[in-house]
């Protein structure tokens, strides 16, 4: 019987313990009563929880604290709570309802809370994708060969308009209707290699492509299309007895299960995008790790192992004159993490060169010049002061910023939205009569402004302005998908 | 995107650019001027107002009836529209009156003669009237209209998008008007004298729930009910979360979950304070629609503004429940919850 009873106490313990548990619901922490906002706090919480709650809810920490104390009456930033123990480890903590709320407070803040809460996904094109492989169920409705897309929708015959939109046009709705045929609808499109969302709108109605299996979220509960143009083929001559063979790389995180190639008449193939840059890869045959034969190059990693490697894009030679007596001459910057060992220059009669192959964007480098680091003396752009100056490149740049008179001032920055305004770059370069700065920007819109000389002035080449939280204005630059 | 404090953003953002279109329609000149003391920053603020109490410019559409593809940035509803000779983006935001356009692209265009821009307050930027000589969306076109232009760069660089302007329902008063916003689709059938549809290929709109629209205004009220009382909402698609006033009665504001709070810290005294939460007991006709979005704020000033005591804005989250159709010749505005293709 005894036992029985040591069951039950057990058990009832148990049964207390899960409910402090299960106590935890940020959706009961909050509610409104008479006017009163009310919040349950439990002073079991674990330091996990209770950080939660505090950052739901706003609550300082200095309040929390004052909770937990056992305080009951505690004021916080000119405002009274009321802390009331209603069960050995509940506490109500109340306040009034704020009816009337500071005037001065800018409307972007609020903007930016219910942002974040919302979690509002963008349409933007996504840059930063290494590679794509295209899973359509037919395989004839889409082509793609040298920046020519054809897209392809059967069917729809009685449909009336039909448009492709995507974010290769910014999801223009009227700018790329198809063209009516015999077995369905066609678009041709002049587009780079690269990663596309997409929909067709048939008579009003958004779809997406019935015959591409690739899709992601839109942001708002659907589906887009997706689809990759492909800048490269993976070839592998002969293995045609192999049953599987797949390619792997450092765009596949090495991933061992491989890419799957197709098999075509004199061996196995893949086309793929890939974003610029450069690439060690291996194939896999039958689960073989090869090399490819076709490519002459092929170099040893950190580990002893020999990878084949391919510069997807074109490469950029960098190039430091001088230092012929120097030892090793390295490249480094934001564009390779800053390694110090991995890029190696060739030595030329004049000094040392390297080709290199990344993707377009802006990047800070030097050289390391048998172990001292110097800035490129052939470049005039560079980011940063004293010792951490670096050089600065914009590669495939697609804008200048360009300033022209104010050629007798002392310094020109160009600060704006893609670089968090910051006071103290991008320090401009003047060259033939002007102030120039060249970077690169993804589509989208940019606001900027120069500071000549510490005065902050519009772009005045530029007539787009729109106003800034400071009654002054800012500078407006809309960079296009290309 | 937005209500009370959210609507301040919606307020401030539409809402007002909305309000203050809306209010040439509905509130007296007097009420609209004292739109300044409100607590709630509007996006802009005008007193101007229209030759007309309506705005209602003449539309031309070869066809009985057109679709509109609805894109979407965030919660907002865009239509791609060419204005002027601009082709962009507009925000579909019932809230606004008419055409409101974005300074940024549009301040250099003509200002429009017989009107003068006048008794202007807006705490994020000043409204101007011009003519526009042509506006173009779907099939629609528009001749020789007026706009309002305003600083819209705010709405731009938080949904990364280009933001021609806003346009609200005057421009399409004259037509039957079917929101699918499940499909991003905007249908606008071409209507008779008594308010039916012309063609006699698509039936009527057949609505689980229908309300009467008052007064004669642009913007619309809907009634709800929350705790068996009733209350009047403003009807806003370019409200990209539902607001209810934090001043309504005690027993609306205990059925609300309340789920995230900030408290906005302000140059003046005390900070602001933005609640979140779901409303668990709203009820249209006889559907009682559990867990809508909303913020909670304080509406007291924009209800001024309006002429009307509101209670809160339906935006997104009630757009996403159904079809809805509105018919501004039979005054009336109706719901239909039911899933699938409307015909």
């Amino acid at each position: 019987m005894k036992t029985i009873k040591r069951y039950i106490l057990l058990l009832a313990g148990l049964i207390c313990s899960l409910t402090s548990i299960a106590q935890y619901n940020p959706d009961k922490v909050c509610h409104l009563e008479n006017g009163q906002l009310i919040f349950t706090i439990n002073l079991k919480w674990s330091e996990k929880e209770k950080n939660e709650v505090s950052k739901l809810f706003d609550l300082d920490s200095v309040l929390m604290a004052k909770v937990y104390k056992g305080e009951t009456v505690i004021l916080i930033d000119s405002e009274t709570w009321k802390a009331k123990k209603v069960k050995p480890y509940i506490v109500e903590l109340s306040k009034p309802i704020q009816s009337n709320a500071d005037q001065n407070i800018k409307a972007n803040d609020l903007f930016t809370v219910v942002d974040k809460w919302m979690n509002f996904e963008g349409n933007a094109p996504d840059a930063s994708v290494v590679y794509g492989v295209n899973d359509f169920k037919i395989a004839n409705t889409f082509l793609y060969h040298q920046n020519d897309a054809w897209f392809y929708l059967p069917n729809n015959k009685s449909a009336g308009k039909v448009y492709i939109s995507g974010t290769f046009n910014n999801w223009s709705t009227t700018q790329t209707p198809m063209k009516a045929g015999t077995y369905g609808w066609t678009v041709d499109l002049n587009i780079k290699p690269g990663k596309y969302a997409y929909k067709y709108i048939i008579d009003g109605e958004w779809i997406t492509d019935p015959y591409n299996k690739l899709r992601e979220g839109d942001g708002a509960g659907g589906y887009n299309s997706v689809v990759y143009c492909y800048n490269h083929h993976f070839e592998l001559k002969g293995h045609k007895e192999a049953r599987k063979v797949a390619v792997t790389g450092n765009f596949y995180k090495w991933d061992q299960r491989g890419l799957q190639m197709n098999k075509t008449s004199d061996g196995w193939s893949l086309p793929i995008f890939l974003r610029d840059g450069t690439y060690a890869y291996k194939f896999l045959v039958d689960k073989e790790w090869m090399t490819d034969p076709a490519n002459k190059e092929v170099r040893k990693d950190a580990d002893g192992n020999f990878n084949s490697f391919i510069e997807i894009g074109e490469s950029f030679l960098f190039k430091l004159d001088g230092f012929t007596t120097a030892n090793k001459v390295v490249l480094t910057g934001s564009f390779n993490g800053w390694n110090e060992n991995e890029l190696l220059m060739n030595k030329t009669a004049k000094g040392w060169q390297l080709p290199y192959a990344v993707a377009a964007g802006n990047y800070e480098y030097k050289f390391i010049v048998d172990g001292k680091w110097m800035t490129d003396p052939a470049n005039p752009f560079s980011n940063g002061s004293g010792n951490t100056t670096n050089s600065f490149i914009a590669l495939k740049a697609n804008h200048l910023f360009e300033l022209y008179k104010f050629t007798n001032a002392r310094s020109v920055i160009l600060t704006g939205s893609f670089n968090g305004w910051r006071k103290d770059s991008y320090r401009m370069v003047k060259e033939g009569g002007k102030w120039i700065f060249p970077l690169y920007l993804q589509p989208g819109k940019y606001t900027y402004k120069f500071i000549v000389d510490g005065e902050w002035i519009l772009d005045p080449s530029n007539k787009l302005y729109e106003q800034n939280e400071y009654d002054t204005n800012n500078s407006v630059l809309w960079i296009e998908p290309s | 995107m937005y209500r009370s404090w959210l609507t301040y953003k919606i307020i401030i953002l539409f809402f007002l650019s909305t309000a203050s279109m809306i209010l040439e329609a509905y509130a007296p000149p007097l009420e609209v001027a004292n739109h300044s003391a409100s607590n709630i920053a509007p996006l802009f603020n005008s007193t101007i107002l229209y030759q007309t109490n309506i705005y209602t410019p003449e539309f031309n559409l070869n066809a009985d009836s057109v679709i509109v593809p609805l894109k979407r940035a965030g919660h907002l509803f865009l239509i791609e529209a060419t204005v002027g000779d601009q082709t962009g983006n507009l925000v579909f935001d019932s809230g606004a009156n008419g055409l409101v356009l974005n300074s940024t692209y549009f301040r250099n265009h003509v200002k429009s003669s017989g009107s003068t821009p006048s008794g202007v307050t807006g705490s994020l930027g000043a409204v101007e009237q011009i003519a526009v000589n042509r506006l173009a969306f779907a099939d629609l076109s528009y001749k020789n209209i007026t706009a309002d232009v305003t600083n819209l760069g705010h709405i731009e660089n938080r949904r990364g998008i280009k933001i021609l302007g806003l346009i609200g329902f005057s421009m399409m008063r004259k037509l039957e008007i079917v929101i699918d916003a499940r499909k991003n689709q905007l249908k606008l059938f071409k209507i008779d004298k008594a308010g039916k549809r012309l063609t006699n290929s698509t039936p009527e709109f057949k609505a689980d729930h229908t309300q009467k629209i008052e007064g004669n205004s642009n913007i619309l009220f809907v009634k709800g009910i929350i705790s068996g009382k009733t209350l009047i909402f403003c009807f806003d698609t370019g409200c990209e979360t539902n607001v209810i006033c934090s001043d309504c009665n005690r027993s609306i504001m205990n059925t609300l979950t309340i789920t995230r709070r900030s408290e906005l810290i302000g140059a003046g005294k005390g900070g602001s304070e933005v609640l979140f939460g779901r409303m668990n007991d709203f009820t249209i006709g006889n559907k009682k629609i559990p867990n809508m979005e909303t913020v909670i704020t304080n509406l007291g000033a924009l209800s001024e503004s309006y002429g009307t005591k509101i209670d809160g804005m339906l935006g997104y989250d009630f757009l996403e429940q159904g079809i809805i159709c509105i018919n501004f010749v039979k005054r009336q505005f109706g719901i239909r919850f039911m899933k699938g293709e409307e015909k």
